[in-house]
């Protein structure tokens, strides 16, 4: 059932140096209980779409299309009604743990805040379920006291706080933006058994942002490749790492660290993409990913490709993608 | 949280302001400066404002520490009934000028746009005006007294804490937890409340006593005008005014209530300074 449904999302921006596209109709669907990763490089508009979801995007920014959550086009809401869906059904977790905490407030009154504000719990009881929630993202008592300040915490313990709080309110979907991107690899994979745990547990639906396609790999089940505001490939995640159509996903995963030569098969590393992004400013009128691509040709360049379906609901926004050496 | 935690914490302050110099000695004088002001309430040396024209004028004796005016009433008593007049009128302009300033602030802070422009070009408006001169129009509007003093120098300490609590909020607002607090469906008023007032408390706890400082001062200077505190009742600043004419004869009728001036202030300023580095998370964090 589909839970969160995006649709033909435009988001633009005025900048001095004119107005700039950050997102050009990304589209896509969240199951209940899926986990569905994000994956693109730095700027392509990851963290654009999550806030274009949560209702915060840039005062200057407008958004075009639908964002539909359980019925409701969340564009259209007024901020009251959104104030009421941010962290009660949809809950985001950020990737810097040391500052999403505020410096003065105990993490136990952060954690209880939500259950207080969206769910009318008194102060004692919000108190006891945000015990109980710390001790759920392994944060046991007596040593993780809810009377301490986020700067008695390590990294990853804070960032253990930030889940807490992210599951407070029991939210359908749990948007976690690059969550482990600040931490040391020890706790990177433990956030992410955590948050794969949490959320598999309370069938939460998870979109897992990251810029690293071994996080993608390791822990969704379905995937979205990213390049320049614009859906490049998609499918169940087994199907794209099998094929890797996009000359753009290959190209990540070239650039991608050696954490993924354990978790692949060997033979799938490639030169790093050459060239820049386009500016937002100034995108191309054909392909997105034209000016960088070694496949390109002619027929690229007068408009942008449109989506095609490969296997089993994979599909790629490539006119020569490949694993098609054979005209189509 | 848990009042052992906020103890715990009162007590750590003590530990670390103990050792700053300039914190206790700003602590002790304005401690004394309240002592003296609740004292004078009740007990004075002398009648406040009680006149003997054949004792006027006497140097410092063991009768009149600080000698006698040109009425010869007893200028300790008179100093010490002039510090309820200081404290009263800056707390007062200070709490005009903070409570309307900050919510002011917060508000250009959270709103930004329409609201934010309209409320910083009030306050332009208002800072274009020297403070003692703005609280001389004031005062020359609405007639000398002590409660117009209080709204002049009210009214220009307005800006003051708009504009530093516009600054520290603007900053706050870029910061992840607040944008943390969004995504968890906090409203801005919520977040104004719960975020941004705690972080900034500080910053507006030194910048009062600083403001109180200057208030003082400022109420000094428009009692000397004789557009502040109305004889008889005692007012530093107005004594400085009355000596002027003394200044040759009786110089020391100048120089006590200056002294009083000038130690307040000072002490005030040491305080701020004091909390300014008490209450700096970055320090509480290093420990
Ligand atoms: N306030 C803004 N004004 C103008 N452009 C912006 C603004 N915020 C972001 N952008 C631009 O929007 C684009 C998408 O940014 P976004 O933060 O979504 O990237 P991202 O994919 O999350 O990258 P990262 O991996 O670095 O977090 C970038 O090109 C960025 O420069
Ligand atoms: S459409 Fe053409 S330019 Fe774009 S990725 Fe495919 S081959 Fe490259
Ligand atoms: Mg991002």
């Amino acid at each position: 059932m589909t839970l969160l449904s995006l649709q033909d999302l435009r988001v633009t921006i005025a900048t001095p140096e004119g107005p700039a596209t950050l997102l050009d109709g990304v589209s896509f669907d969240l199951a209940a209980g899926e986990q569905l990763g994000i994956v693109g490089e730095s700027g392509c508009g990851k963290s654009m779409t999550a806030l274009a979801v949560m209702g915060l995007l840039p005062a200057a920014a407008r958004a075009e299309g639908h964002v539909i959550f359980e019925g409701k086009n969340l564009l259209a809401l007024d901020e009251d009604a959104l104030c009421q869906i941010r962290g009660r059904r949809i809950a985001m977790v950020f990737q810097e743990p040391m500052t999403a905490l505020n410096p003065v407030k105990t993490i136990g009154d952060q954690v209880a805040e939500g259950l207080r504000w969206h769910m009318g719990l008194g102060r004692g009881e919000a108190e006891t379920r945000a015990v109980k929630l710390l001790d759920r993202v392994g944060l046991p008592q007596p040593r993780f006291a809810p009377g301490l300040y986020p700067h008695q915490l390590s990294g990853g313990q804070r960032q253990r706080v930030v889940i807490a709080i992210a599951l407070a309110c029991d939210p359908a979907v749990l948007i976690a933006d690059e969550p482990t991107t600040a931490l040391d690899v020890t706790s990177q994979a433990e956030i992410l058994d955590l948050l794969a745990d949490v959320t598999a547990e309370a069938r939460m639906a998870l979109m897992l942002i990251t810029h690293d396609l071994a996080v993608v790999w390791q822990n969704t089940a379905s995937m979205l490749v990213m390049y320049a505001g614009c859906v490049v490939e998609r499918g169940t995640t087994a199907a794209v790492f099998e094929r890797m159509a996009h000359p753009y996903t290959r190209g990540l995963l070239a650039a991608s660290p050696h954490a993924l030569d354990r978790a692949l098969p060997a033979g799938r590393r490639l030169a790093t993409i050459p060239g820049r992004v386009p500016d937002p400013q100034h995108r191309p009128q054909g392909c997105v990913f034209a000016g960088r691509c070694s496949r390109a040709a002619p027929d690229c360049l007068p408009g942008p490709p449109a989506e095609r379906a490969l296997e089993d609901g994979h599909r790629v926004a490539c006119l020569h993608p490949h694993g098609a050496e054979l005209p189509a | 949280m848990s009042s052992e935690t906020q103890t715990s914490a009162l007590r750590e302050y003590w530990q670390r302001g103990r050792g700053q110099a300039n914190l206790m000695i700003g602590l002790a004088v304005t401690l004394t400066l309240v002592a003296v002001a609740l004292v004078s309430l009740v007990w004075t040396p002398y009648t406040v404002s009680a006149i003997d024209i054949p004792g006027k004028l006497q140097p410092p004796s063991a009768d009149h520490w600080l000698g006698t005016d040109q009425f010869g009433r007893d200028v300790l008593s008179r100093i010490m009934a002039g510090a309820v007049n200081s404290i009263a009128v800056s707390l007062v302009a200070v709490g005009i000028g903070a409570g309307i300033g900050v919510p002011l602030g917060a508000l250009a802070a959270a709103r930004r746009g329409l609201v934010e422009e309209v409320v910083m070009r009030f306050n332009d408006f208002t800072f274009a005006f020297p403070a003692l001169l703005s609280a001389v129009m004031i005062t020359a509007l609405f007639g000398p007294g002590a409660i117009n003093a209080i709204i002049a120098i009210g009214i220009f300490n307005i800006p003051v804490f708009a504009r530093l609590t516009r600054a520290a909020a603007l900053s706050l607002w870029k910061r992840d937890f607040v944008l943390a607090a969004r995504v968890a469906g906090r409203g801005r008023t919520r977040i104004t409340i719960d975020h941004i007032l705690p972080n900034i408390a500080s910053l507006l706890i030194v910048q009062m006593t600083i403001q109180f400082a200057l208030a003082i001062l400022a109420e000094a200077g428009l009692s000397y005008l004789g557009l502040g505190t109305q004889p008889p009742n005692p007012s530093w600043g107005k004594m400085l005014n009355e000596a002027q004419t003394l200044m040759f004869i009786a110089p020391q009728l100048a120089v006590f209530p200056g002294l009083a001036i000038m130690v307040t202030v000072l002490g005030l300023n040491l305080l701020g300074d004091g909390l300014r580095d008490l209450l700096d998370p970055r320090l509480r964090r290093l420990r």
